[in-house]
């Protein structure tokens, strides 16, 4: 068995009823993929599979030889972040973190998917995504922006403390 | 003002959207085994039999742990504040909970140490339950702690947190009115999307590196160093990055018992629960009994209340006693009342114990107060938010246990309210500030606080 991980063949190991989660995180020591619950409740886990969102911890690696497989290491680095990424930073649309890579693997299979930046729209997209710190509005927004190309900028953007910020709806 | 209105990049935000945040699951180390808990299968029950043979001979297992090897069993997360302890790390001849560790199998990987978790002998007899804190003071009751149904090492051997403030009986000698209510919030889970975990690496030097998700560093430090009875020089935790907490990650859930497993085996550790496990097992928000009697004029002053909380502790105190001491502090909320009677159990259940949870004690209070202060108005006739503005705190009113307020804010946050529900105040309360209570604003019940109380 192989897949295309971030662009590149890698051949597995582990057995074919492993799921793609423990093959990411225990073989191939990609750890963007969270274990939230194991249970295809939460979204932690999910990844980009042959471009779709897919929920890593649900799938049996045999079921996805040969496919390709994106986490966010397969997207900007450091000191390329993509505009979802740069959103959300922007936008403070990850507290703790914890669910953030999958949050950013669903916006992304949005944007390339045209996604528009309606918020309804934005939370179907990301609905099955639990974060239990950000209450979701600067995670809509970070995607709306994003999509809108509105992301502000922080090194410029010095607001008075009353402005509010029209997209996230929060001063 | 460079910083103040400025938005600033979190120091963290790249490394999330990046997924370079290294949380204590993506700790990478050789050789690292994983645990796996026997638990209560009861709520309540004897263990008459415990027989780890058939677990410790199973390949793949390199370490059973149970009560035997805790140096110290019992310590209590107040233990640093000289309140005794009542809960062993590992369960020795009673379990209070379902849920509650027995032991725990280290080994090569989680099938094997569920597996061996399985081959553990263990015989119950099982013992009456109580889940209702409103039974516990029944004569029939079941007794399912060792220190009786409530916490009884209150400052002086009290078996209650105790406020007594002016005089109570005048107060409801004088209302026009009781008012009364009952108010039960329900536990609530945390559900942090990163559950308990800890891994233990044993050093060459003989120390241990504790990787946690604690929110409570030194105080994880402290604890695990009680148990293994070694000094804590010889412990370093790395925490600090924590998938959610909220307050559920202040109890030291894993890292003690994961060391011991890691010190017997030799070898790293992870123990990391399953999201199943979090919900049964780790620790929830407590659920509160509170009972408010109120005794109130016709215009909406309260002259007194009179109320009994039971906290809902589960089968061990751990911090409960300190959420109890909080809750009394603000059982009269953002409002004052000079005549006080309260009496606040921590009170002992099969439950799974209860812990912090953002404003630790402080939002049942809330939420009891601000209810009954809208049934307060209701049964009145009177507006909800004038009836909060009269006895809302001002500057010199004195809190239950006679702190004076120097700049409370509670008559803005109210007015803020009103005009966010899109409500009209009459002009004496849309005028009203903080200041110090005069005219109107100082009722004659609440002229003596102020003469005589605070410091
Ligand atoms: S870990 Fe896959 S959905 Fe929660
Ligand atoms: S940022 Fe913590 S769960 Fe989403």
């Amino acid at each position: 068995m192989n897949i295309v991980l971030n662009g590149v063949t890698v051949a597995i190991k582990s057995p074919p009823l492993a799921s793609l989660l423990t093959v990411l995180r225990e073989e191939l020591n990609v750890t963007s993929t969270k274990v939230g619950c194991e249970q295809g409740g939460c979204g932690a886990c999910t990844a980009l599979v042959n471009g779709k969102p897919q929920r890593t911890c649900l799938t049996p690696i045999a079921a996805v030889d040969g496919a390709s497989v994106t986490t966010v290491e397969g997207l900007g680095d450091s000191d390329h972040l993509t505009a979802v990424q740069q959103s959300f930073v922007n936008h403070y649309a990850a507290q703790c973190g914890f669910c953030t890579p999958a949050m950013i693997i669903a916006a992304t299979a949005y944007l390339e998917g045209n996604g528009s930046s309606d918020r309804e729209e934005i939370e179907e997209a990301l609905k099955g995504h639990t974060c239990r710190c950000t209450g979701y509005q600067k995670i809509v927004s970070a995607v709306a922006a994003a999509v809108a190309e509105t992301t502000f900028d922080l090194t410029v953007t010095t607001p008075s403390p009353n402005t509010v910020i029209k997209s996230g709806g929060q001063t | 003002m460079k910083v103040v209105g400025a938005r600033l990049p979190r120091y963290d935000g790249v490394g999330h959207v990046t997924g370079q945040t290294q949380y204590v699951d993506d700790v990478r180390v050789q050789g690292m085994l994983w645990a796996k808990a026997l638990r209560s299968p009861v709520h309540h029950a004897k263990i008459t039999h415990l027989d780890t043979a058939k677990a410790e001979a199973m390949s793949g297992v390199h370490a059973v742990v149970t009560w035997r090897d805790v140096p110290l069993l019992e310590y209590g997360h107040l233990s640093a504040l000289g309140i005794p302890a009542d809960e062993p790390l590992l369960a020795k001849d009673t379990v209070r909970y379902m849920g509650q560790p027995i032991a725990l199998v280290a080994a090569d990987d989680e099938d094997t140490a569920q597996a061996a978790v399985n081959a553990i002998e263990v015989k119950f007899e099982e013992l009456p339950t109580l889940f209702d804190v409103r039974n516990a003071f029944d004569e029939g009751a079941p007794k399912i702690h060792q220190w009786g149904n409530w916490y009884p090492h209150f400052e002086g051997d009290m078996d209650r947190r105790q406020i007594r403030k002016g005089n109570i009986e005048d107060a409801f000698d004088r209302a026009d009115k009781i008012i009364s209510g009952v108010y039960r919030p329900a536990a609530i889970e945390h559900v942090p999307l990163e559950t308990q975990v800890s891994l233990v690496v044993p050093e060459p030097d003989g120390r241990l590196t504790i990787y946690s998700c604690t929110q409570a560093l030194y105080f994880s430090l402290a604890v695990v160093a009680a148990h293994l009875e070694v000094p804590m020089n010889r412990i370093k935790i790395v925490g600090g990055t924590v998938g959610g907490g909220f307050g559920g990650k202040v109890d030291t859930a894993t890292e003690t018992l994961t060391a011991l497993a890691a010190m017997k085996a030799n070898r790293p550790v992870k123990w990391r629960w399953t999201r199943e496990e979090e919900f049964l097992v780790s620790s929830t928000r407590a659920p509160w009994h509170m009972e408010i009697i109120d005794a109130v004029t016709e215009d909406g002053w309260i002259l007194g209340r009179k109320m009994l909380t039971l906290h809902d502790s589960g089968a061990y105190a751990r911090f409960s006693p300190y959420g109890l001491t909080k809750h009394s502090f603000h059982h009269t909320g953002a409002y004052t009342i000079p005549n006080l009677h309260f009496d606040g159990y921590v009170v002992f259940t099969n439950r799974t114990p209860t812990t912090a949870m953002r404003g630790f004690g402080v939002t049942s209070i809330s939420f009891a107060v601000e209810t009954h202060l809208s049934r307060i108005a209701d049964e009145l006739g009177l507006d909800p938010y004038e009836v909060r503005l009269k006895n809302a705190n001002r500057i010199n009113d004195t809190s239950p246990n006679r702190i004076r307020y120097t700049d409370p804010s509670s008559v803005e946050v109210i007015q803020a309210l009103s005009e966010a529900a899109g409500g009209e105040l009459a002009p004496a309360y849309a005028g009203a500030t903080r200041a110090p209570r005069e005219g109107e604003m100082l009722p004659e019940h609440l002229i003596g606080q102020l003469k005589t109380e605070g410091h």
